[in-house]
């Protein structure tokens, strides 16, 4: 890969991810999802390059062109999405373990939510809508149908896997597109603190679909 | 003359006791008394993560992350209970012994105190 090869991607890993967000709802889901997860992003991530090399069309509508404003209105669509992720989950399933996690998210992305709220109230200024918040919520709607359907451990398995799949595709979007293009020094704060929540829940989400699936083989 | 000097001495001498007196019973006085210790709460770390303290010492935990957290003995035995962001709770600790700590909803928090009377 050249090095504006390389800076090229870097730069339009956001839009990268958000097509990783519609194949991960597209792709059935399997047994062996890790490994499904890493055939689609080796797979992704050439093909945006090769597409790249071969197209002219306009990436105007990059993560990494959004505004402080839009970027917040991002954040902030994406944590009402887990929280309402996380209500579903208390609604459906049953394991004690899925609802800790379901509360830890609603009890963190609520609190980081308000945060956001309290810094654009003392910025005097709205958060914008954006291609990007109206996709995430598009695709939430379907995977909220999708998961209503579920019950039990399908449903378990279902939640807990898009947890971690979800925080893994939205830390590469803060981390890669967001964070370095941020230009309110407020703002640029308050998303580096939350950066370190959502990687922490991208670890427990890990631990919490490793254990689901662990007590559903014990019951096998 | 040799009065005079030996007058001198003793006052000296006195004088001196007297001083050190008042410096060993300061000095025992805050050797004995309780001591109080912060633990911060940032970047979902315990820090320090581990304290080792006296029977009669207060640890308190102030939380500095915008994510509410807990501090939890293993057993439950003692809980801060909820800390939002700048919240603090304190737990005075008595009985001499090592306890492992953690967040109730991180997990992978985790810290330790052990209570030593020496």
């Amino acid at each position: 890969m050249t090095k504006e090869e390389h800076q090229w991607l870097t730069q339009n890993a956001g839009a990268a991810v958000v097509v990783l967000l519609h194949l991960r709802e597209a792709v059935p889901h399997t047994s062996n999802q890790k490994r499904t997860d890493r055939m689609l992003k080796k797979t992704l991530f050439a093909a945006v390059a090769a597409l790249a090399m071969t197209s002219s069309a306009s990436w105007a509508q990059s993560p990494a062109g959004l505004n402080d404003l839009e970027i917040a209105h991002v954040a902030y669509t994406a944590d009402l999405i887990d929280i309402r992720y996380a209500h579903l989950a208390l609604a459906i399933s049953k394991d004690p373990k899925v609802h800790e996690f379901a509360r830890t998210m609603i009890r963190d992305h609520e609190a980081v939510n308000e945060q956001a709220l309290a810094l654009l109230a003392k910025l005097k200024a709205q958060p914008q809508d954006n291609f990007l918040s109206r996709q995430l919520n598009e695709d939430a709607d379907k995977l909220v149908a999708e998961m209503s359907k579920l019950s039990g451990k399908a449903f378990d398995q279902r939640y807990t896997e898009n947890e971690l799949g979800y925080h893994q595709a939205v830390n590469a979007l803060v981390g890669e597109a967001f964070i370095p293009n941020i230009e309110n020094a407020d703002v640029k704060a308050l998303f580096e603190q939350a950066f370190v929540i959502f990687k922490a829940h991208e670890t427990q989400a890990a631990a919490t679909a490793k254990a689901v699936l662990q007590r559903q083989s014990m019951k096998q | 003359m040799r009065l005079s000097l030996k007058l001198t001495v003793v006052v000296a001498t006195l004088a001196v006791t007297a001083i050190a007196a008042s410096l060993v019973s300061a000095g025992a006085t805050n050797d004995a008394s309780p001591r109080r210790y912060v633990v911060e709460i940032q970047n979902f770390k315990f820090r320090p993560a581990t304290l080792s303290i006296r029977p009669g010492d207060t640890v308190t935990w102030i939380n500095r992350d915008i994510a509410p957290h807990t501090a939890t003995k293993e057993s439950n035995a003692w809980d801060t209970g909820n800390l939002i962001k700048d919240q603090s709770n304190e737990i005075a600790f008595s009985s001499p012994g090592t306890t492992s700590y953690f967040c109730r909803y991180h997990p992978n928090m985790r810290g330790g105190i052990t209570v030593s009377a020496k």
